[in-house]
């Protein structure tokens, strides 16, 4: 599933001159400051960008062919796409005492996974990949309690918004230098160049959950699998029974995709 | 005649015509073979459809009824038995909503308790499909047999000596009434396994000389203890952790790549060296099963295979095959390098549900597939594996299809049940 790039055209609220290289400069008030996470309990940090607000048009998944302009951010989000050294915290309880499990906590954690999750493509420093949409806004949920701090997914318009950076989309020549694509496997996050914004490879290494405009879960981006053209922007999948194919058991996993080895996801953190 | 899953998801319907015509076939076959009128022509002369009975009603058992069902147009789900009601509610009402029409189970041909087997094989069923826990599968697999119904049944298909020379003769018993079998090992019905390994007996690696298999992954599911079950319901909730039950991870997951590895040499090894111990799950919830093996096998021609398999937390992951030959060497799944330089290339359909075809598809045409040798021996190929590496001994084939040691408990019934003491290579001794 791929759609056209005709609604591409972002405008930003704030001037398109002032991301970036300029932060600092007259409008960097705007936009909130960078910072790092720590998952207390453990050692495991990640990086939050400060996204300044603005408005992106984007394809309305209501209407084919229609377009919506929607305002978003301030936000924070992700530098990178969770990997599994976060993930793990959350699936295998890192953060706690040994043979302490707070009872009290009222966010479920997902199941064990069965086989191997990682598909033994790499683990530390790589992007968390076969998870389900409720995996990853479970996640979100417990990174909240655990923080304090509003974490959730980002919204399909915020996602978009992100990767754009407000700048225009790579083009193919260049997208090499921003995005794992075509590849075996999934790599390491964060190796690639940044976008404007100094966000890394929102284009390509994973496809990324977001909500959709329309409320459904979405997969944003391209990812590892895809040739150059499906690694934009706009490119859009649904979760399709071929993601579970593999799942002998029934009902299948709540938590795993058992065939979605390009699907993971990033934070985005409200103010 | 298509019996084939479309790749849309759909199956052709089958009309009434197209069915006797393929029934007729059978019974042709059947007589013409000399076979006793069991099996194959028995049911088609009756009825429209296949009637299949779910003996083992836990999330495998459910998901392999759907992939019945999804399989081939015909087929209806008509009866469940599991030892706890619970389980059966659950899969019972999963079943009807999933599957509408195809499933049409009455609650007298809903079955509980440790004899649920035997009244869902008598209560009218063609088929029976076999996914309770592992260590009841030989005592279900013969009952079915010798009842005449035909089987697909999970893997592991016996967890001791005792249970594999069970299945054999029982799949012996199902040849001469003209039964299909199929087990739950699906890489054999994948298409892309299928083509490597064609092209691997035919040549395109030369001699093999070396193989390595894994399935290392972390830990699985846990049931925590009620206060309310006995020794006996905790540990069947939990099988997987007793050995009497699952026959330790060796024989429950890693068959499905040690029965890849017999597949490409077209045998079973002969002899086990094999290491392993339970050194990070240790906690009574998870029984007595180890959490590590290593076992090092070897087969007749004298090539030697590495197996590891692994459920610890934290560590490295792979589940893969890879065999060397003389002239190259190939991941037995997609691909050959070397002398022959191939990539799989076209559709593989999901071999859960084509396992389910292939097996159907064969029953109808009178000639049914029955797979029990193949994969009994796979399972003990795993079981020689788990008794080398608890007793520290080289096991070889006679003295492993040949032990003594029957794990099954003395009495089925809900009741007080110690836990097996964990293995201590060197002091285990072999049975």
């Amino acid at each position: 599933m791929k759609s056209g790039c005709t609604f591409a055209s972002v405008i930003l609220a704030l001037c398109l001159g002032c991301a970036v290289g300029h932060a600092g400069q007259t409008r960097a008030a705007q936009r909130p400051e960078s910072y790092t996470e720590k998952i207390s309990g453990t050692l495991v940090t990640f990086d939050m960008v400060g996204v300044p607000a603005g408005e992106i048009e984007i394809a309305d998944p209501a209407k084919k062919g229609a377009a919506r302009k929607v305002k978003v951010g301030p936000f924070w989000i992700g530098r990178t796409e969770v990997t599994w050294d976060e993930y793990d915290v959350f699936v295998f309880r890192l953060d706690e005492p040994v043979g302490v499990s707070s009872g009290s906590d009222a966010i479920a954690h997902p199941s064990k996974p069965y086989g191997a999750a990682d598909r033994g493509f790499g683990h530390k420093g790589y992007p968390v990949i076969n998870v389900s949409f409720h995996g990853a806004e479970s996640y979100c949920k417990w990174l909240s309690a655990k923080t304090g701090r509003k974490y959730r997914l980002p919204t399909e318009a915020e996602w978009e918004y992100a990767c754009r950076a407000g700048r225009p989309e790579p083009t193919r020549d260049k997208l090499e230098q921003f995005a794992w694509f075509w590849q075996e496997k999934t790599q390491p996050v964060g190796k690639k160049s940044p976008n404007a914004w100094g966000i890394h490879d929102m284009l390509g290494n994973v496809a990324e959950w977001a909500v959709g405009l329309d409320g459904r879960p979405v997969v944003c981006g391209g990812s590892w699998q895809d040739t150059a053209k499906d690694c934009t922007p706009t490119r859009r999948q649904h979760q399709q029974e071929s993601w579970q194919a593999n799942d002998p058991q029934s009902p299948k996993s709540k938590w795993w995709l058992s065939d979605g080895e390009f699907v993971g996801f990033r934070v985005l953190r409200e103010p | 005649m298509d019996t084939r899953q479309k790749r849309d998801g759909t199956v052709r319907a089958m009309s009434r015509r197209e069915f006797l015509k393929t029934s007729a076939v059978s019974a042709a076959a059947v007589i013409g073979s000399g076979a006793l009128p069991f099996g194959a022509g028995a049911w088609a002369a009756g009825s429209d459809v296949i009637r299949v009975g779910v003996i083992g009603c836990g999330g495998r058992g459910t998901g392999a009824a759907k992939d019945c069902c999804h399989s081939t147009a015909g087929v209806k789900i008509v009866a469940l038995g599991d030892l706890f009601k619970d389980r059966l509610d659950t899969c019972l009402s999963v079943l009807q909503t999933k599957l509408g029409e195809m499933c049409e189970v009455s609650s007298e041909r809903c079955f509980t308790g440790f004899d649920n087997y035997k009244g869902v094989v008598d209560c009218g069923v063609d088929l029976v499909i076999l996914t309770a826990p592992p260590g009841f599968r030989p005592i279900h697999f013969k009952y079915a047999v010798e009842a005449g119904k035909h089987v697909f049944m999970e893997k592991p298909v016996a967890v001791d000596a005792p249970g594999f020379r069970s299945v054999i003769a029982a799949g012996e018993l199902a040849a001469q009434k003209n039964l299909g079998v199929v087990a739950g090992t699906q890489r054999r019905h994948s298409a892309e396994y299928r083509e490597t390994i064609k092209r691997i007996h035919e040549g395109a690696i030369g001699e093999i000389i070396a193989a390595q298999c894994y399935w290392n992954q972390g830990g699985l599911w846990n049931h925590g203890r009620k206060p309310e079950w006995s020794d006996m319901e905790w540990q069947i909730r939990n099988w997987l952790y007793f050995t009497w039950l699952s026959g330790d991870h060796i024989v429950e997951q890693h068959v499905h790549n040690l029965d890849v590895i017999n597949w490409v040499m077209g045998t079973h090894p002969v002899k086990a060296l094999g290491m392993g111990g339970r050194q990070v799950r240790t906690d009574p919830a998870y029984g007595h099963i180890f959490d590590h093996f290593a076992v090092e096998y070897e087969y007749p021609n004298g090539a030697r295979l590495m197996s590891m398999c692994r459920q610890i937390d934290g560590c490295a992951t792979n589940m893969s095959e890879r065999v060397a030959g003389t002239k190259g060497t190939s991941n037995c799944a997609n691909w050959i390098r070397g002398a022959t330089e191939w990539k799989f290339e076209g559709d593989n359909p999901r071999p859960y549900v084509q396992e389910h075809a292939d097996l159907i598809a064969s029953i109808r045409s009178g000639k049914p597939l029955n797979e029990t040798r193949q994969v009994a021996e796979s399972c003990m190929t795993a079981i020689m594996g788990r008794m080398s590496a608890y007793t520290g001994q080289e096991i070889t084939w006679e003295m492993a299809v040949n032990s003594k040691e029957d794990l099954m408990p003395a009495k089925l019934e809900f009741g007080p049940l110690p836990t097996p003491p964990v293995a201590v290579p060197g002091k285990t001794p072999f049975i």
